[in-house]
């Protein structure tokens, strides 16, 4: 959990400076995936199609967006003894809200995410950003963070998605990407990329790629 | 305020539980009728695919695959014990029967699940084409169900789905593999001298040079020993309760 705390603001506008900081900073230069190195176990698991891992990424944005609203309502609330289990009770209720609506108008695509819906409760995403802003700054802005780090998280795994499933089964969104004469000229799909070590490879080239342009290094 | 002080602490924690069981609850009641009609139609569905009227990610629109289910498949309620169709009866009626047939023979265990759903599909000309049969079991985690399709010779396999478990991904999980369901296609059900040794997922991979693991086996889930014995186990049980029904088909 690499925090990225600010310094209280005076400014009242909606979107201010530090408002839009807030939500562009998780798109590429504190990534939760590429730079922080969170949410991984999803992202290698939902990414095998396209639209599961968009509907994934939009899930992780409601629900990091919507809890980080709530902590952030009642922070000054909270007994901080307990503060991590309340936390995790709101995240849980979001989550379980979130899977009953796929499960009333999306089924197949629920049945097929099956327990990676309810698996967002521990997505380290969400929990870092409760204990990392949430807790610490107003409802406005924890919602914008929220919503960027749903969306950093989002765009990586819908990248992910997009390669694996024109490489892994030739098709994009359900619909056939690669033509049939390509197949017909000895093209195969390939394996790897349907496979959860296929995702791994990829996303650490995308780790890789995005440090060298945003010019990050270890310490 | 004293936010750490024992009362306070215990009287949040038990606010914040009302208030988030209160939303969860009016949620689901809220969406139950939506997600009933979605788990039917997923249900539908499953019937369809294992008799081969629809292909797994078919694009059609819900609204024609729901018309083709009323057109070409037939739900019928059979009594298990005398292979007997009970016409006019819903699944609901089914169900009914079951708990009354229960209720009245204590000793007998059959007598609970006594009258089951079997769904018939015609061709287009009319002529049987298919013959359902609900198969449901355990599992390792979980009761796993599913259809077995047969052709209308009563004694090939046309098709399986699987589609509520709650095995583990991955794993047991992979029965509902479209890969894996294919292969049990043209399977026969019974033995050369027509007695019913059902369907064996096989521990391992099937040796095609064997006569018997090439006409009844199939490979096995990697992995899910207990899953593919259960699977085994459930599909030669509920084979055997509709065996008077589909002797009376037969003849």
């Amino acid at each position: 959990m690499t925090a990225t705390s600010i310094a209280p603001v005076k400014k009242r506008s909606l979107f201010g400076k530090e408002e839009l900081k807030v939500i562009k900073d998780p798109l590429w230069d504190s990534n939760p995936i590429a730079f922080q190195i969170l949410g991984i176990c999803s992202s290698l698991a939902v990414t095998t199609r396209l639209d599961k891992a968009l509907v994934m990424g939009i899930g992780v944005t409601l629900v990091t967006a919507l809890s980080n609203v709530m902590i952030s309502c009642i922070r000054n609330f909270i007994p901080n003894k307990i503060r991590i289990i309340v936390q995790l009770v709101i995240v849980s209720g979001v989550v379980i809200v979130f899977d009953q609506f796929l499960r009333a108008y999306m089924f197949d695509l629920s049945k097929q995410l099956s327990v990676f819906v309810g698996l967002i409760i521990t997505n380290c995403i969400v929990m870092g950003r409760l204990e990392a802003y949430a807790m610490g700054n107003p409802p406005w802005r924890s919602f914008l963070d929220g919503i960027g780090n749903g969306l950093g998280y989002l765009w990586i795994l819908a990248l992910v998605g997009s390669v694996r499933e024109i490489f892994g089964s030739g098709k994009l969104l359900g619909m056939q990407v690669v033509p049939q004469s390509m197949y017909e000229a000895g093209y195969v799909n390939n394996g790897l990329m349907v496979l959860a070590p296929g995702a791994f490879l990829l996303l650490g080239v995308i780790v890789w790629v995005q440090r060298s342009i945003s010019g990050y290094s270890e310490k | 305020m004293n936010t750490s002080s024992n009362g306070y602490v215990m009287g949040f924690a038990i606010g914040v539980c009302v208030i988030i069981s209160a939303a969860l609850a009016m949620t689901n009641n809220a969406l139950k009728p939506t997600q009933d009609e979605a788990a039917e139609f997923d249900r539908q569905k499953n019937v369809m695919m294992a008799a081969g009227l629809v292909v797994d990610g078919d694009t059609r629109p819900i609204e024609e695959l729901k018309k083709l289910y009323v057109e070409r498949v037939k739900e019928v309620v059979v009594n298990t014990k005398s292979g007997e169709v009970l016409q006019g009866k819903t699944q609901k009626e089914a169900t009914q029967l079951n708990k009354e047939a229960a209720a009245a023979e204590k000793g007998d265990k059959s007598a609970a699940s006594r009258y089951r759903v079997a769904a018939l599909t015609t061709d287009a000309t009319g002529k049987l084409e298919s013959v359902v049969l609900p198969i449901s079991g355990k599992g390792l985690w979980s009761t796993i169900y599913g259809y077995l399709a047969l052709e209308g010779d009563l004694e090939h396999v046309r098709g399986v789905t699987f589609y509520k478990h709650g095995e583990t991904p991955g794993l047991g999980g992979e029965c509902e593999n479209p890969v894996w369901c294919a292969q049990w296609k043209g399977k026969s059900i019974l033995d050369e001298q027509k007695k019913l040794v059902g369907i064996v997922v096989k521990k391992g991979k099937v040796d095609p040079v064997i006569a018997a693991d090439k006409a009844h086996k199939v490979d096995g889930l990697s992995g899910a020993t207990i899953t593919s014995n259960g699977i085994t186990n459930f599909v030669k049980a509920d084979l055997s309760a509709f065996e008077s029904y589909l002797a009376s088909l037969r003849k």
